[in-house]
């Protein structure tokens, strides 16, 4: 599946006209120089466009049964991703907001580093989340807070319970950014797209057994291709939550750096 | 058919096995000719395949002791690659900057600087400290790589795959002795000297040593405490029992704390006895109570609060990048214009090959920086520098209260100091005077 990347570097709209031309495509191409081939099974037997109707509505009860729980899947596969991009974010907001309660120099030091570990996120992390590498140097930053947030000792009541709720605070945080990084190469196993190809395919072929009009042939299968090349891309275009146009997005933080620089 | 000898053995040579091996001659004749047209455009230059990134390692601790001011180099030079890259990059290449951490600790820095390398790191920024440059140097020498090191250090040092940013002794040392015992400073001539215990102080006040014997000056005392040391009660009574009226320092890292919170104890305050650091910029100035440091001098190429157009401009643009709480500093400021350094020898010598790089260098380079015109001396591979001093006020920036008229020449081997030492890359490298024994163990 790492062959088709590539297709999550195009802007949308081309790759879903992209994805609909290469089902249509196919359909046609498979019209003309398969069809006569195909034709040879059905030819001589009674009602055969009935037979061959029958079999395809049972077929596509099946298959669009699998491609929706296939959508729903990568629909949620993204969401959940997106959830977690958005908990660590409000973490590192409370966090940082706990922090800037220590005594000086201790809470700027920590400000800068969790300032330090967002604008990492956003400029560094992102672009290579997006590749779907799980980038690692964020945990060098998550490191350094973690050794300076151990540094303090508090000296008050007051200071003592900022403290806990710093600890767990950073706890929730480390929670969400592990969930987020397991999410870089979430997506739907490769098995299932070779059963879903393969269900496109045969859908495709069973039109092509039917005997009408070339022309009423090409476009009410080209008609279905395309709907299928638009399922297909639908749920490309979910999988994998970082990559593509249609990817989870850096907003959270971004959002949260503005807020960081600007105070 | 054709007949050949062989060792006594008369054989067959069939036509497919004659096409065979003529095939196979030519074929090796054709790459033997054609190979150096092929590598010719990418192995000399030293640049990736296809369309790949420049890379450049960073050597900065992100953990431990050095971390709160190694990362803020880090980040300056983050912000210089970000910049080129905005600007459309590098030989029209992006550049890719990576930093792994050698955790404070000098026995992972040439690890770290291997990894990098092997990583394809064409040239390395980074190091702070003198132990942790001198652990890195076998490895870029090793594998002709160029280390572009930011920091002021004590000089006795060369090496051809160095390019250093930071003072040497005759840019801060001298000058600031001068500028101590002259009327400007006081005419302060009783001068203490007082260092953490490694090879920087050490070499540096071995130097100071030497240029106030010649100055007929005398220190009024001398005296080292370890990196981290933290008890100074006992080392200002024997500063106010020497009769020093004022301290050279070059105590470093938390240990300055210490210092200034004893003399503040002591009532000692900067019109008393001031204290000269070599090492307090505006990043350590964070870490101590302005009370106790507020009239104390440091001495610079750079401070923050330099009155330019060109420094407000970097100031903000920094600032807006990493937050308005955000500080600059000497080592940032040179650090920053190593990586122009390094980009304009790169643009020059249309290559990332160490030789053509320090070739371009050799054609003397120029930038002007936040902190004024900076030129790479092709004979040292340091840089000129200004000579600043600056007050420390409350809000825990500096008044500059004194700047050298002109950018001033490094020489890493002052003569006063290492007589008979000289560096020229331009012409071979280090001319070796007599051995030098600088005093105690380091």
């Amino acid at each position: 599946m790492h062959n088709f990347f590539w297709v999550y570097d195009l802007p949308t709209e081309t790759f879903a006209i992209l994805m609909i031309a290469v089902f249509v495509g196919f359909y046609w191409a498979g019209l003309i120089f398969l069809r006569p081939i195909l034709r040879q099974f059905v030819k001589n037997t009674r009602g055969a466009n009935d037979i061959v109707g029958y079999v395809l509505s049972c077929f596509c009860v099946f298959y669009g049964l699998l491609l929706g729980l296939i959508a729903v899947t990568a629909y949620q596969n993204a969401s959940e991703t997106s959830a977690h991009v958005t908990h660590e974010a409000a973490a590192l907001s409370a966090l940082y907001e706990d922090v800037s309660r220590y005594p000086e120099p201790y809470g700027q030091n920590l400000r800068w580093i969790l300032r330090d570990y967002t604008r990492y996120t956003i400029k560094y992390a992102w672009p290579l989340q997006r590749q779907g590498i799980v980038p690692v140097d964020g945990t060098i930053r998550v490191q350094a807070f973690q050794e300076k947030l151990l540094d303090f000792q508090p000296a008050t009541p007051a200071q003592e319970i900022l403290h806990a709720e710093a600890l767990r605070q950073f706890n929730t945080f480390l929670e969400h950014r592990r969930m987020r990084l397991f999410s870089v190469n979430t997506a739907i196993p490769p098995v299932m797209w070779y059963v879903v190809i393969l269900g496109a395919l045969i859908n495709i072929a069973m039109v092509w057994l039917f005997d009408m009009k070339f022309i009423t042939h090409l476009l009410l299968g080209g008609l279905l291709s395309a709907y299928l090349g638009t399922m297909i891309f639908l749920i490309a275009a979910m999988d994998h939550p970082f990559r593509g146009e249609v990817a989870v997005t850096p907003e959270p933080f971004e959002a949260l750096y503005k807020h960081m620089v600007e105070e | 058919m054709e007949r050949h000898q062989s060792r006594g053995l008369t054989h067959r040579v069939s036509r497919r096995d004659f096409g065979r091996h003529a095939s196979a001659a030519a074929t090796l004749a054709a790459a033997q000719a054609f190979a150096p047209f092929l590598f010719v455009g990418c192995r000399p230059t030293g640049m990736p395949a296809g369309r790949q990134p420049i890379r450049v390692g960073l050597l900065h601790s992100q953990t431990g002791t050095m971390a709160i001011s190694e990362t803020s180099l880090r980040d300056v030079e983050l912000f210089a690659f970000e910049q080129i890259n905005a600007s459309g990059g590098l030989l029209g290449r992006q550049i890719e900057a990576w930093g792994p951490d050698p955790k404070s600790r000098t026995d992972l820095y040439p690890k770290r600087a291997r990894e990098l390398i092997d990583w394809g790191a064409a040239a390395l920024f980074g190091c702070w400290t003198s132990s942790s440059r001198k652990a890195v140097l076998p490895v870029i020498e090793e594998h002709d790589r160029l280390l572009f090191y930011p920091v002021q250090y004590e000089g006795n040092e060369s090496s051809a795959h160095v390019v250093y940013g930071g003072l040497v002794p005759n840019q801060q040392i001298l000058p600031v002795i001068d500028w101590l015992s002259s009327p400007a400073g006081g005419g302060l001539k009783k001068i203490f000297l007082l260092g953490s215990d490694y090879v920087f102080p050490r070499t540096a006040n071995f130097v100071a040593k030497k240029y106030m014997a010649a100055k007929g000056m005398r220190p009024a005392g001398e005296m080292y405490l370890p990196l981290g040391h933290r008890d100074f009660a006992p080392v200002v009574n024997l500063i106010q029992a020497s009769g020093a009226d004022c301290v050279l320092s070059t105590v470093n890292g938390d240990s300055n704390i210490g210092l200034f919170n004893a003399l503040a104890e002591a009532r000692i305050n900067p019109e008393k006895l001031p204290v000269m650091s070599t090492s307090i910029a505006e990043d350590e100035l964070r870490n101590m109570l302005p009370e106790q440091v507020c009239g104390h001098l440091s001495v610079s190429c750079y401070f923050q609060s330099l009155p330019t157009e060109a420094n407000r401009r970097w100031v903000d643009d920094f600032r807006h990048e990493f937050g308005h709480d955000r500080v600059t500093g000497d080592p940032l400021e040179p650090q920053w214009g190593l990586v122009h350094l390094w980009r304009q020898a790169v643009e020059r010598a249309g290559s990332l090959d160490t030789e053509a790089i320090r070739g371009a260098m050799g054609e003397g380079l120029t930038f002007a920086g936040p902190g004024g015109l900076v030129q790479l001396d092709p004979k040292t591979q340091h840089c000129t520098r200004y000579f600043r001093v600056g007050r420390i006020r409350a809000d825990r920036q500096f008044d500059i209260v004194h700047q050298s008229d002109a950018p001033i020449t490094p020489d890493p081997y002052p003569q006063i100091a290492f007589p008979g030492w000289s560096c020229d890359w331009t012409k071979g490298g280090i001319t070796r005077g007599p051995e030098v024994s600088i005093d105690g163990d380091i």
